[in-house]
């Protein structure tokens, strides 16, 4: 990409009026889910996402939903996190408070495709950071949530051009970023980071967004960059995809990503690859149901 | 107010009634999967906990734990852990198993293939179906490769060997007389296209189908005939090295890779694992499937 395109980008996403403005709760939100899973101090999670009725209501929506099989919904935030457990609560709250920020009527990408990678992604993110003793796992979880927002940024600044490369993918089968570069000249990465820039999000998640395909760029979050890079694979091959059928042979432990990731974390050397792979399948329902639950029917499977 | 909260535990694994599996399920699990690689998801633990409920029921277990004292105590252990393999991998023998398998097959890996060995005079691609049952994969595979007869393979000759332990599995096989059961994941397209009826309940492959595949007897243990199958393209064993111990299982996957050309592939049954004990297959993902890969000698993997 050259430097007047990256500039045209910036410019674009900088100053067009329909850019979404972060949701206020998110990133406040994310900062006292992500300080310590054990100790959460859930009187503060209740206050921020009482600010914001419609998120509450959905929240308590969602939760209420037979896909959790409780006996009657729960009366209050409070009430859900204690029967739902906070990493489903966690993932219910983020969903929805990222998913108002764009308004359904501008997706050139199903919404609920879109939500169920970056769900999918978030929690292949945390399981692998769960397999290495000192990853951090809520670090890994929300970059796997952000690493593709270019592509909502996409949808509202440059539909049009899009729309076409998300045709252009789904016919040839390939990788999306790989469409884009073909016909747009650059891809999410490179509007991913605009709003991630605008959003101000910590430097760590920003590189994760702009460089989640091409990790040698990565500077000081290679590790990071790496896990997602891997995570976001495995998804695509897992039913967590884009919802079109990649024509693609991943060899994961070939990629220069799980070198990447072996250097900071010597016990992936350990990790059965296989069994993870099974262990991950198990979760894909959930991912499936949960997203169709906040964001209407899902549309067809791929698998 | 500041309460601690421990990670949330997932909960009991439902059975499709909604009733919830004892969690001795999943210790059992976690033993199939250490012994023999075939791994029950959660969500299909119901199917391991059904398994689990017929032994109990011809053993007069009383609970899944007094089962799971019989499945790991001597000297009956290794006998009990084998029926029950049976028990839960009984269902998975219809024709059409795995659709993600047969997609990777002719979208990516074919293609793979073809251009690697275009350069060389005789076109022939060679696949073996190692412990083929009564046929199901091998008649599946051959009229997958007949799809591409007018397109990819135009030209080639297809070549696929199918062997067995059972000779009576054999001439299960070689009839290729398939009922409802087996017939169930296969589309009316395959059914008119590549069977005649037999009667109401039965479908015959057509001869056209039968002349691809050679069935015989073979011992997949036995080191002077394994040493005789070369230049494979394609292999595929499924289920059939659950029951080997770890030695023999070591033993077969390393026949099974010198038996394989360079970029050739290997599979598994779709919920069976090599767990590492080959080093030199790469392991490798395809949409919804995985299979093992002998790097070819221009890829530099090796």
């Amino acid at each position: 990409m050259t430097a007047s395109v990256a500039a045209t980008i910036r410019e674009r996403v900088q100053h067009i009026e329909t850019m979404p403005a972060i949701p206020a709760v998110f990133l406040p939100l994310m900062k006292l889910l992500g300080n310590s899973a054990q100790e959460v101090k859930l009187d503060e999670v209740v206050r921020l996402v009482s600010y914001d009725n419609t998120i509450a209501a959905q929240c308590l929506r969602v939760a209420g939903s037979p896909l959790f099989g409780l006996a009657k919904p729960p009366e209050s935030i409070k009430a859900a996190v204690l029967t739902l457990g906070l990493r489903r609560v966690e993932t219910i709250l983020l969903t929805c408070s990222l998913g108002q920020a764009f308004p359904a009527k501008q997706w050139v990408l199903d919404a609920a495709v879109f939500w169920r990678h970056s769900l999918g992604c978030a929690m292949v993110c945390r399981k692998f950071s769960e397999k290495l003793a000192t990853a951090d796992g809520e670090k890994a979880y929300m970059a796997g949530l952000l690493h593709d927002i270019g592509f909502m940024v996409n949808c509202l600044v440059f539909p049009k051009e899009f729309a076409t490369a998300m045709e252009r993918a789904c016919q040839e089968e390939i990788p999306l970023d790989e469409a884009e570069q073909a016909t747009m000249g650059f891809t999410h990465c490179e509007t991913g980071r605009a709003l991630a820039d605008k959003w101000k999000l910590a430097d760590d998640i920003v590189e994760v967004i702009a460089h989640h395909h091409a990790i040698a760029q990565g500077q000081k979050a290679q590790p990071l960059v790496a896990l997602v890079h891997l995570s976001d694979l495995l998804c695509r091959m897992r039913d967590l995809g884009y919802g079109y059928y990649e024509r693609h042979k991943v060899d994961l432990i070939a990629d220069p990503a799980w070198s990447i990731l072996l250097k900071e974390h010597r016990d992936l050397e350990g990790v059965d690859l296989v069994r993870f792979t099974f262990e991950l399948d198990e979760a894909v329902e959930e991912i499936h149901a949960l997203v169709s639950t906040v964001f209407g029917a899902s549309p067809t499977r791929t698998m | 107010m500041t309460i601690v909260i421990q990670p949330a535990t997932p909960p009991l694994a439902p059975t499709k009634s909604g009733e919830t599996v004892d969690p001795v399920y999943r210790q059992i699990r976690d033993l199939v999967y250490k012994v023999s690689g075939i791994y029950k998801a959660e969500e299909k633990l119901y199917l391991l906990a059904d398994g689990c409920g017929r032994r109990m029921k011809q053993l007069g277990a009383r609970n899944p734990r007094e089962y799971w004292d019989q499945l790991t105590a001597q000297p009956g252990r290794d006998g009990e852990l084998r029926q029950l393999l049976n028990e839960i991998t009984i269902g998975e023998t219809c024709l059409f198993r795995s659709q993600p398998q047969l997609d990777a097959l002719r979208k990516v890996i074919l293609p793979e293939i073809v251009a690697e060995k275009t350069k060389q005079i005789t076109k022939t691609l060679r696949i073996w179906s190692a412990g083929c049952s009564t046929g199901e994969e091998s008649y599946t595979l051959a009229m997958n490769m007949l799809e591409e007869n007018e397109r990819l393979l135009k030209g080639w000759t297809v070549e696929i060997l199918a062997t067995d332990l059972n000779d009576r599995s054999i001439e299960t096989a070689k009839a290729g007389i398939y009922g409802d059961y087996a017939l169930r994941s296969t589309t009316d397209y395959f059914k008119r296209k590549y069977f005649s009826t037999v009667d109401e309940k039965r479908l015959e492959v057509r001869p056209d189908v039968k002349k691809l595949i050679t069935f015989s007897r073979l011992n997949l243990q036995d080191d002077s005939k394994m040493l005789f199958m070369k230049g494979m393209d394609l292999v595929f064993c499924c289920n059939v090295l659950i029951y080997f111990d770890g030695a023999s299982k070591t033993k077969v996957i390393n026949h099974f890779f010198s038996n394989l050309n360079f970029g050739g592939y290997f599979f598994l049954g779709t919920s069976e694992s090599l767990m590492k004990l080959n080093d030199q297959f790469h392991l490798v993902h395809f949409p919804g499937t995985i299979a093992y890969w002998k790097p070819s000698l221009k890829s530099g993997k090796l």
